[in-house]
């Protein structure tokens, strides 16, 4: 072979490994290196040990931030149940099922800055959600429901979940079509009724599909910032009520020019996303020897 | 003779009614999933036409009563003319078109290199490359963030400007397991047969490999497109120029400008979802189609 020939698949990925090495594996190292420094991006970064480090473990907005990221994953289970259930309702064959399946991937490519304003809107003290409720009688008083710090995470959760489900539905979709009429007529056989028939043929079938979902979707919770910047106008809520891992990371950086500071944040959710990862890869190791 | 004919009468109407029973049964259930679907379709859809019949309401027509007004009495366009005049909505919409078609194409063009002896050839460091690769899956992109931010300012000096939003998004690595896959799926012996008569790499690659892979291109440069259109945080630390910004920044921004009067936030906010839907009609069977390829890599 010659040299020109070894060289080929390396000349083949020389662009996506410049790019990566420029744009991810740098900027990895310089974060770990800024977290060691009082940086404020404007005048050099200056070393200062761990007392980043030794500052996060008592800054209580930071635990507040993992807390709610960590409730955030609650999005995962919620999505991947109803995704599945809506993936088994457009599964039949009725005519216009296309228009309806279309019509439940609208949220999902929106973009996150419209639906959160959309969202603000329905649920202002004036807007759509409290004028149904008060004239139906549900409530007397208008609902704050931005302002009201226990509402805050819930409702950008609910955002998500409404904006993901069409777009995770089309996998679990594309799965059930997959899976052979003949395992359906044999559970119907063994006498299933049409619930049983999915949960003893359609969830394991999908099980390829959960798992991509799942990560895809945890993923995505731990990293949340875009819903929580609009739904609270890039405040991060009454009292830090909406604050997560990547909002308290922003702020500190950019809007508090704490860059040094904000880095060793980076470095707490490399590090949850790492061993959350972890886990992850071990959960399914074990469901896969179970399956077996 | 009477008898028989009775007969196939009477067999004939109680088949009638059978048919007929069946088929109404079925009409029932299948009106029964269309309340199902119409209710869901209801929720995906309402908030977005509550934004469209907010920002159509005239002056006379209340925004805030309860109970809501659905329909307004005297409808208008007032409020898609003052977004129009007090920010460049025009500009916006370019600056995010450009944006979007380079980095679905740059995405389309990188992976498909990547990927290519990734799934064909066999090369010391296939293994590290590969899950240097999927490490990067993990990584949150904000990690990157402050870092880019000062390669932006003082290394490439596009702080403020497109390239900024292009650059650190041309490569995904889960673009290129996307295409690895793809190219996984093309016989082995097509490229032997190619590499025998001569062809080189790059030939097989351009010539015979992509046009096959074609449906997966058009789903990494769709999907990238929509990401990137859609994409908020990194765009608003680069771009600060109301001129220069794209589409969800500038949203953010008429947050900010047009606070308390919701005809005008809501008729911003329609403004930029429609064009984004008219695209996602017309290429729904590539979105659908890359969407159900991924889940096998």
């Amino acid at each position: 072979m010659t040299l020109r020939r070894r060289l080929t698949p390396y000349a083949f990925l020389a662009p996506a490994l410049i790019l990566l090495g420029v744009f991810v594996f740098y900027p990895i190292a310089a974060v770990i290196y800024y977290s060691l420094t009082d940086y404020d991006i404007v005048t050099p970064p200056v070393f200062i040990g761990l007392a980043n480090f030794a500052r996060l473990l008592d800054d209580d907005v930071l635990r507040l931030a993992l807390l709610h990221s960590f409730v955030y994953l609650l999005v995962t289970p919620i999505l991947i149940a109803l995704s599945i259930g809506l993936a088994i309702v457009v599964n039949r064959k009725l005519r216009g099922i296309h228009v309806y399946r279309a019509l439940y991937f609208v949220p999902a490519v929106s973009g996150s800055i419209a639906i959160g304003l959309t969202w603000r809107w329905l649920f202002d003290r004036s807007g759509f959600i409290n004028s149904v409720l008060v004239s139906w009688g549900v409530i007397h008083e208008p609902i704050q429901w931005l302002a009201t710090p226990s509402l805050v995470l819930p409702l950008a959760m609910m955002l998500t979940i409404w904006a993901g489900i069409g777009y995770y539905s089309v996998i679990f979709l594309a799965g059930l079509q997959n899976v052979p009429e003949e395992l359906y007529d044999a559970a119907r056989i063994d006498g299933c009724n049409d619930l049983q028939k999915h949960w003893y043929v359609s969830i394991p079938a999908l099980r390829p599909q959960i798992v991509f979902v799942g990560v895809i979707s945890s993923l995505a919770a731990l990293k949340v910032f875009d819903e929580i910047y609009v739904l609270t106008g890039r405040t991060g809520g009454i009292l830090n009520s909406g604050v997560t891992m990547v909002f308290y990371l922003w702020q500190q950086a950019f809007e508090r020019s704490n860059a040094g500071y904000a880095s060793a944040i980076a470095i707490v959710l490399l590090l949850v996303t790492l061993g959350f990862s972890i886990v992850n890869v071990r959960l399914l190791e074990r469901g896969e020897s179970t399956a077996r | 003779m009477t008898a028989t004919t009775t007969t196939v009468a009477d067999i004939r109407t109680a088949e009638g009614t059978r048919r007929r029973a069946t088929r109404s049964s079925r009409w029932l259930r299948n009106a029964g999933w269309y309340v199902v679907l119409t209710a869901v379709a209801v929720v995906t859809v309402f908030p977005f036409a509550w934004m469209l019949l907010t920002s159509i309401k005239g002056p006379a027509d209340p925004i805030t009563s309860v109970p809501p007004q659905f329909l307004p009495n005297d409808p208008t366009l007032a409020a898609y003319a003052r977004v129009w005049d007090s920010l460049p909505i025009a500009n916006y919409f370019l600056n995010s078109t450009v944006v979007a078609i380079a980095t679905g194409l740059l995405n389309m063009l990188v992976a498909a290199m990547a990927a290519y002896p990734l799934a064909k050839m066999r090369f010391a460091g296939r293994e590290f490359i590969f899950y240097l690769l999927l490490a990067t899956l993990i990584v949150p992109a904000q990690l990157t963030y402050i870092p880019s931010f000062i390669l932006a300012v003082n290394v490439f000096h596009y702080y403020d400007a497109l390239p900024a939003l292009i650059f650190p998004n041309i490569v995904s690595a889960f673009n290129i397991f996307l295409l690895r896959q793809a190219f996984r799926g093309v016989p082995d012996d097509l490229v032997d047969a190619a590499r025998v008569d001569g062809a080189g790499e790059w030939r097989i690659w351009w010539s015979i490999l992509l046009p096959i892979i074609r449906p997966s291109l058009a789903a990494v440069a769709i999907f990238t497109f929509v990401t990137s259109w859609n994409d908020f945080l990194w765009p608003s630390l680069m771009l600060h120029t109301p001129k220069g910004m794209t589409l969800p920044v500038g949203l953010a921004a008429l947050q900010g400008f047009f606070s308390s009067d919701f005809r005008s936030i809501a008729a911003g906010v329609t403004m930029t979802v429609i064009p984004i839907l008219l695209f996602f009609v017309v290429v729904q069977r590539y979105f659908v189609r890359g969407l159900s390829g991924a889940v096998k890599g």
